[in-house]
């Protein structure tokens, strides 16, 4: 009987809105819920919300309204100095990548695994291991700002999953990446769902959520219109989000 | 201990990417402390000289007539309650004649015909030998007039009041040269420490984004400013020695050393100056990096 119950949700966004003064609305009434080691489609064209509702999950941004609850912290409720607690369960590649120019590329993934305080041994290991599944390894010892935009992409998504995340925000992590390197990025991806990972990948490339049965959910104007899979894109009957919408 | 060693290495990393302002605040640091400790050092060499001339200092209070046993044990009891001294002498008009002879010792005889009491009779007042009696002399030959019966009060007045005058102007200049020191350390090392933080800014973004708590962020700040503080407090504690030698071998010479001995800082002394810099400058680093916690 146990095995049949849902897995509980890691994320869960009830009436979410989010205001920019003096007047814009870039998100209103998001309402979801992503299942622990759910793997998750975003998407929806430029401008739709994409990139503020992952800085919301990642307390990167604070709503202005509605209940957020990620990795068991009501957002809400979070103050400046329990927000580390959240960001290490979390893995976020930032559509901008975020590297630091003028350290290597090892520096920029060991960093997310130095702040757990991680020994220097395994984080080497893991960032070599990691260089090698993305196609960079190579260049360990480059400055990340003489990389292509579409390495220093792969260097983000490396660190944004070296510190082994509960969740990993993925804001168009196939943006600057060619059909190879893309296939490269979802399998890892892949992996980390199949080892416990919950992923929300934010993008608009349809070739990504094509194939497979992974749920999608389009957001338009800053709203939420769906939360189905890619066969029926407008079932709204998946999970939570119905019965919120 | 791995929490330590990566504090240590972004310390020195922080060091090492913006060298020339941390130089500079060093520099900075180490005069406000060598001025500073200059000051306090003459300061306290003075309190020794005055120390070390006072000890024969006495007051004399000339008095209009012998006082019975009585008064005696009233003038003492009025005279400790003003302050402690080291001993209270009665001189009768005829023990003060028998002095003045002995001291005319051949000449003597210029006294034939003269009373025996012709010389007011007086209170001697030794002072306790404490480091700022000098300082404390005048306000008691002020106290010592009130007496009564008492005609005048005999001390070193000129020199004492200069060297009051001196003294007091020594407190102004090392409360003058401890408010630079403090403004300086505090000022110089937010200011230098700011520096640092504005041009790693996307560095500790990403530092809290990745989850980075805010003492690991703070701390390698924190020390550096401490670092800051300690090596240059040293250097200016050094500096100062180097300059006390130099300026006992050049400028005084050996026989006024062996009168008053003149002394460098004792270690609670210079302990006490560099711990209050190395903190100074702490509390500077740990003013700048509040914004840190608003990343």
């Amino acid at each position: 009987m146990h095995q049949d119950l849902p897995p509980p949700p890691i994320i869960e966004l009830i009436k979410v809105s989010k205001f920019y003064p003096p007047d814009v609305e870039a998100l209103s009434d998001i309402s979801f819920s992503v299942a622990k080691g759910e793997m998750v489609y975003l998407t929806g064209i430029s401008g739709a919300g994409k990139t503020t509702l992952i800085q919301l999950i990642s307390r990167m941004e604070k709503e202005s309204k509605g209940v957020l609850d990620v990795a068991g912290f009501d957002l809400g409720k979070l103050n400046h100095r329990s927000i580390h607690l959240l960001r290490r369960k979390i893995g976020v590649a930032y559509q901008d990548f975020k590297l630091l120019p003028n350290r290597n590329v090892a520096d920029n993934i060991a960093i997310s695994m130095e702040v757990v305080h991680q020994k220097k041994s395994n984080i080497a290991e893991r960032v070599r291991t990691l260089l090698e599944q993305l196609n960079l390894g190579k260049k360990y010892a480059t400055l990340a700002g003489e990389l292509s935009r579409g390495e220093q992409q792969r260097v983000a998504i490396a660190r944004a999953v070296a510190h082994h995340p509960e969740i990993l925000l993925a804001d168009e992590p196939t943006g600057n990446l060619d059909a190879e390197n893309t296939a490269r990025v979802m399998s890892l991806f892949y992996q980390l769902n199949r080892q416990g990972c919950t992923l929300l990948i934010a993008t608009h490339d349809k070739s990504l959520y094509r194939v497979g049965n992974r749920r999608i959910m389009e957001l338009r104007g800053g709203r939420l219109l769906s939360a189905g899979t890619p066969f029926s894109t407008s079932n709204i009957a998946a999970p939570v989000v119905k019965a919120l919408s | 201990m791995r929490s330590l060693s990566t504090i240590l290495q972004h310390t020195g990393r922080n060091l090492l990417l913006t060298w020339k302002p941390q130089l500079m605040t060093f520099f900075a640091v180490m005069l406000s402390v060598l001025i500073f400790s200059f000051f306090y050092l003459t300061h306290a060499n003075a309190l020794h000289v005055g120390a070390e001339m006072g000890n024969d200092l006495r007051l004399v209070v000339y008095l209009d007539e012998n006082p019975p046993p009585a008064l005696q044990e009233e003038y003492r009891s009025r005279i400790l309650k003003f302050d402690r001294v080291e001993r209270i002498d009665f001189v009768s008009s005829q023990e003060a004649y028998a002095r003045f002879a002995k001291q005319l010792a051949n000449d003597s005889d210029v006294l034939s015909g003269v009373p025996a009491d012709f010389l007011p009779p007086s209170i001697e007042v030794y002072p306790l030998r404490s480091l700022d009696s000098l300082a404390r002399i005048k306000r008691f030959s002020d106290y010592l007039e009130t007496l009564p019966g008492a005609l005048k009060v005999q001390y070193g007045k000129e020199w004492i009041d200069h060297f009051h005058s001196f003294i007091q102007l020594m407190r102004i200049v090392i409360v003058l040269s401890g408010a630079l020191l403090i403004i300086t350390t505090t000022f110089m090392v937010a200011y230098t420490i700011r520096l640092n933080l504005f041009s790693r800014r996307k560095e500790l973004e990403l530092l809290r984004l990745v989850g980075a708590t805010t003492t690991y962020i703070r701390m390698p700040f924190l020390l550096e400013g401490a670092l800051i503080g300690f090596c240059g407090s040293t250097a200016g504690i050094v500096a100062l020695y180097l300059l006390f030698r130099w300026i006992k071998l050049q400028f005084v010479g050996p026989a006024l050393f062996s009168v008053v001995p003149f002394t460098f800082l004792s270690w609670p002394v210079t302990a006490c100056i560099m711990l209050a810099a190395t903190l100074l400058c702490a509390l500077g680093s740990f003013h700048s990096t509040r914004p840190i916690l608003h990343l």
